[in-house]
């Protein structure tokens, strides 16, 4: 009832009110650490991940201008260091190719849900190209609309929605050889 | 069918803004495309999964790290402080030189800013003051001053009297002790001219012939 809003928050944080920008933090942490660790697929990577995200949204919070939801702002930006983050971990690696499988050892099962279904989902993603996997992750975990989706990633509506396509009928069958 | 009408249905489906139109092709594909079917399947299943994924907890890690802007300075140590300080000094000061005054009088209050206007009034009512201050000390002044007369008359009135008193029983005392001296004086005399004559009888007694008893005759005594 008393919660401050986005913007009320974002206005304190910019006149350097820490306390402020700490109840920023708190209020999407979660969101952008479990974010990190479907885009990751480790913990350490996405405790990483989501230091350099807020650190960057802190940076441009000034150029927020309040159009959009400061959150589809904030998952912009976290695509943006995402892609960062995998060709700093992966140079060689392109966002439309398919990634080596990880190691067992840094699979998120160790810190995620016990959810076996959710797990194996996440651990499908990780086979994904950068490019499909971040549609995926905006689509379905992030909820947000193809509109927002291309509007983030800086894609037309079609390439996302023909992204998304693609990625489910690779999970499709990633997820069929698991269940089997 | 193009896959990228495909897409389109299944994005649309997804959304849940299906035309009337694309819901019939899109059951019609489900119906005749298998694989088609089967994406929608799978979407809909990993769409189930990501709704029950449950989120990890977030570790402890480092907030700190992301606040690089300099901590906002408390409300006393803010640069508007001294300046509205400052102001208030100045304004303070221009108030008194320029006399503003606020009164207010039923209810209606009056701001003025001239400070000789009312130095007529204000001069004529310590005048008065003064006045009546002046007569009221006169008054206390006379009171005090008859008072005072009084007080020192009957410290006079008393003095005397004690005075007269006491010179009276002095006068008493000096003239018993004189009467004693005199009568004391008058004892040993007396006590001398007793020791004198007895002596003296002693004496013719003892010489009754002494010529110094014998009385020489005067001239008189040969006449006769």
């Amino acid at each position: 009832m008393f919660e401050k809003s986005d913007e009320q928050l974002i206005e304190k944080a910019l006149k350097g009110n820490k306390r402020a920008w700490f109840s920023l933090i708190k209020r999407y942490e979660t969101q952008i650490y479990n974010y990190g660790l479907r885009m990751t697929g480790a913990n350490e990577d996405a405790l990483d991940l989501m230091q350099e995200i807020f650190i960057s949204v802190f940076r441009n919070l000034g150029a927020y201008r309040g159009e959009g939801s400061f959150r589809g702002w904030m998952f912009k930006i976290a695509h943006y260091r995402c892609i960062e983050f995998y060709r700093r971990k992966k140079p060689n690696q392109g966002l439309d190719d398919i990634p080596e499988i990880e190691c067992p050892d840094d699979s998120p099962e160790q810190s995620m849900t016990s959810n076996q279904q959710s797990v194996q989902l996440v651990e499908a993603m990780q086979s994904l190209p950068l490019s499909q996997k971040t549609v995926v992750e905006l689509k379905f975990f992030g909820q947000f609309t193809f509109e927002e989706i291309s509007e983030q990633l800086g894609i037309s509506v079609n390439t996302a929605k023909s992204r998304l396509y693609s990625a489910l009928a690779k999970l499709k069958t990633l997820l069929e050889v698991e269940y089997a | 069918m193009h896959d990228l009408d495909k897409a389109e249905l299944l994005s649309a489906w997804l959304e849940g803004t299906l035309s009337d139109t694309q819901r019939i092709e899109f059951e019609r594909l489900c119906i005749e495309d298998k694989e088609f079917a089967q994406s929608v399947e799978a979407t809909n299943n990993i769409a189930m999964q990501a709704h029950d994924y449950q989120n990890a907890r977030v570790p402890d890690w480092n907030r700190e790290a992301t606040f690089t802007a300099s901590e906002q300075p408390k409300w006393w140590q803010m640069q508007w402080l001294p300046v509205t300080s400052m102001a208030m000094s100045v304004l303070a000061i221009a108030m008194v030189i320029s006399g503003f005054q606020i009164r207010t009088h039923d209810g209606e209050m009056t701001i003025s800013f001239n400070q000789f206007a009312d130095s007529q009034k204000v001069e004529q009512l310590v005048a008065a003051r003064l006045t009546e201050f002046k007569a009221e000390q006169q008054q206390v002044l006379s009171t005090y001053a008859q008072t005072l007369q009084q007080q020192q008359l009957d410290a006079s009135t008393q003095l005397t009297n004690y005075l007269l008193a006491s010179s009276r029983q002095e006068r008493r005392e000096d003239f018993g002790e004189f009467i004693k001296f005199i009568n004391d004086q008058r004892n040993e005399d007396q006590i001398y001219y007793a020791k004198q004559l007895n002596k003296l009888q002693q004496d013719m007694y003892t010489n009754p012939t002494d010529a110094k008893w014998v009385p020489t005759p005067s001239i008189g005594d040969v006449n006769e």
